[in-house]
């Protein structure tokens, strides 16, 4: 293979080359970057792993007198009917409130203890992103799950120890305590044990299992459950829809508007990363466009030398693989470089975010090298059978 | 491949013209192994079409050719790479060797592809046609004799059925022509194969076993 390759290394140009290898790792670098960056944001948003960014939670505005007029501030089925039916609505659930007294007391070893009277509530459980088996409840088992307001948490750490030069605590030394949990109602009387799951910062209210509310209100509330739900959740499209806005408008009806806000950014962010993306694609497309034409310049010099080789008796495939390697080579070696790029480039940002976020837990790079492997394959693919269908049509052209 | 026939082959170029009289266009023509032809042809009257076609590279023809009774019309890519490579030895009338190698890397392009002569058998080779002072020559700074005669060696690092060379001493002087005619049909005889040689007056002197007029 030397000396064929010495033969057909003529009229290679470098120039060229060069000028396809760089172009090509802007635009693999750009991708790959898009890719990560946008996994990695991901991170960031979910911190909130229970709920995704495209759920609103609903509820009726409260005004100044609807408490005193006792106007209902609940959603009845006709309500909920009509906003299922909004084209912008995927999924609809109600918040379905506890009918019974909940004390909780929460002790930190010798430090503080709390007691407290509190309410749970509960979504249906599609809405709740945690494992299922985490997110389980067994009927009249003692250990019930529950996810808590991030706010509780900042206003302990932030407020109370801070101000009382207590330990703060993190999520995961939260996680590994116990809650105790009282539920008194329909002469009823139990003693619970609550495992925190996680801390939430989209949903304001004390969250437990779908299950396990509907056997406690059986249980401590008997019949009195047909409660109407006060707050609703819904998965949309499509959260900068503008039909959202206008329609709880129309209603009276109210969302969190930071968090419309939070998913507003993201769906920009993911609109934007998605450009960013087509314009790194843009790029290698029209790097690899230069790859090609510089092959079918080379090949075309190097016909004279290609068309003898194939008649002293070279397979078309003998000849092409010079041409073949060279450009596949080149893909790796981009892939690689750009591999390369994007870690330096992520290591920066990821400091940066660290700083804000100091127990971020960030995804592997897995998603990006998938994403650069399927272009590489895909890419070398076609220049294999371009390089060939170019031999080939030497080897036709004496026809 | 023991035989190549043609049946009423003739280039398509040719059609128009009522006055072709040549012993191979428009006739039945077979070739075997172990015998030796000469083809004779004035300029223009198809001698590289001929070789174009047989070898496979051209089919602006109609008739057909059959090797082994099998019409090659419909040979596969893989089927003439093998043809080229073990069966057919074939010096053009343009050389078609490379400028920027050397002879020697000339010749081992080809030798390298199939592994046929041993480096020594090249040697002597180029020692008998007295050019082993060029062996490290670029092809490009050779004279044509020069070249035709490397072309020659490069032709017979293959295994073959037949040899067809196109006007192989058209720039030989008659000792170097002669010791040509010797390497040639030694190598064809060891192979059992036979030759096929096109000239435009001057040629071998052969025991030829079939003359042709084109």
């Amino acid at each position: 293979m030397n000396l064929v390759w010495k033969l057909l290394r003529q009229h290679i140009s470098i120039p060229q080359f060069v000028g396809f290898f760089f172009a090509n790792l802007v635009g693999v670098v750009i991708i790959l970057l898009g890719v990560q960056f946008y996994n990695d944001y991901q991170a960031l948003d979910n911190e909130d792993s229970f709920m995704k960014a495209d759920y609103l939670i609903v509820n009726r505005k409260i005004g100044a007198l609807s408490g005193l007029t006792g106007v209902q501030n609940t959603f009845s089925e006709e309500d909920i009917a009509e906003l299922k039916a909004e084209p912008f609505v995927e999924r609809i659930g109600a918040f379905t409130p506890s009918s019974y007294n909940v004390r909780a007391r929460f002790d930190v070893e010798g430090f503080v203890s709390f007691s407290t009277e509190m309410f749970f509530e509960s979504v249906p459980n599609e809405f709740v992103d945690v494992e299922s088996d985490a997110w389980h409840y067994e009927e009249g088992s003692v250990d019930i799950p529950i996810i808590l307001p991030k706010n509780y948490l900042d206003l302990y750490n932030f407020g109370y120890a801070q101000g009382k030069g207590l330990p703060k605590l993190t999520q995961g030394i939260l996680g590994a305590m116990k809650l105790q949990i009282q539920i008194d109602g329909n002469g009823q009387h139990g003693d619970f044990y609550g495992r925190i799951v996680g801390f939430s910062s989209r949903l304001n209210t004390i969250l437990v299992p779908e299950q396990f509310m509907r056997w406690a209100n059986q249980q401590y509330a008997g019949g009195n459950v047909t409660k109407e739900p006060t707050r609703l959740i819904m998965e949309v499209s499509n959260p900068t829809d503008d039909r959202i806005t206008s329609f709880l408008q129309d209603h009276d009806y109210e969302t969190d508007e930071d968090k419309l806000d939070a998913s507003k950014t993201t769906f920009i962010l993911r609109v934007i990363v998605s450009i960013v993306m087509v314009v790194g694609a843009v790029i290698s497309i029209l790097s690899f466009y230069i790859l090609m034409l510089s092959v079918f310049l080379l090949v075309q010099k190097n016909s004279t030398k290609l068309e003898n080789l194939l008649l002293i008796g070279y397979s078309p495939a003998k000849v092409s693989f010079p041409y073949q390697a060279l450009t596949v080579g080149l893909n790796v070696l981009v892939l690689i470089l750009a591999v390369v790029i994007m870690l330096v480039i992520r290591g920066v940002y990821l400091e940066m975010f660290e700083n804000f976020f100091p127990d971020l837990e960030v995804p592997g790079i897995t998603q990006a090298l998938c994403v650069g492997g399927v272009l590489l394959v895909m890419v070398s693919i076609f220049n294999i059978i371009a390089v060939r269908n170019k031999v080939m049509s030497i080897w036709k052209r004496k026809e | 491949m023991n035989k190549i026939q043609l049946i009423d082959t003739l280039p398509n170029v040719f059609q128009s013209r009522a006055d072709i009289e040549s012993d191979i266009w428009n006739k039945n023509v077979e070739f075997e192994k172990e015998k030796l032809y000469l083809v004779e042809a004035n300029s223009g009257t198809g001698k590289s079409s001929l070789c174009s076609y047989i070898y496979g590279y051209r089919h602006d023809y109609q008739g057909r050719i059959l090797f082994d009774g099998e019409d090659i019309h419909k040979y596969s890519v893989a089927r003439w790479t093998d043809i080229r490579k073990k069966h057919f030895a074939l010096l053009w009338q343009e050389l078609r060797m490379f400028p920027e190698l050397t002879a020697w890397e000339n010749v081992e392009l080809k030798n390298k592809l199939t592994g046929h002569q041993t480096k020594e058998q090249v040697l002597e080779w180029f020692e008998m046609l007295g050019i082993t002072d060029r062996l490290n020559a670029k092809m490009g700074r050779m004279s044509f004799g020069q070249q035709q005669r490397v072309a020659l060696i490069r032709a017979l690092c293959q295994p073959f059925d037949f040899l067809f060379v196109d006007e192989p001493i058209s720039h030989l002087d008659d000792t170097n022509a002669a010791i040509m005619g010797q390497i040639m049909t030694a190598e064809a005889k060891k192979q059992g194969a036979g030759i096929i040689l096109t000239s435009i007056g001057k040629h071998i002197d052969l025991p030829y076993d079939q003359v042709f007029n084109l």
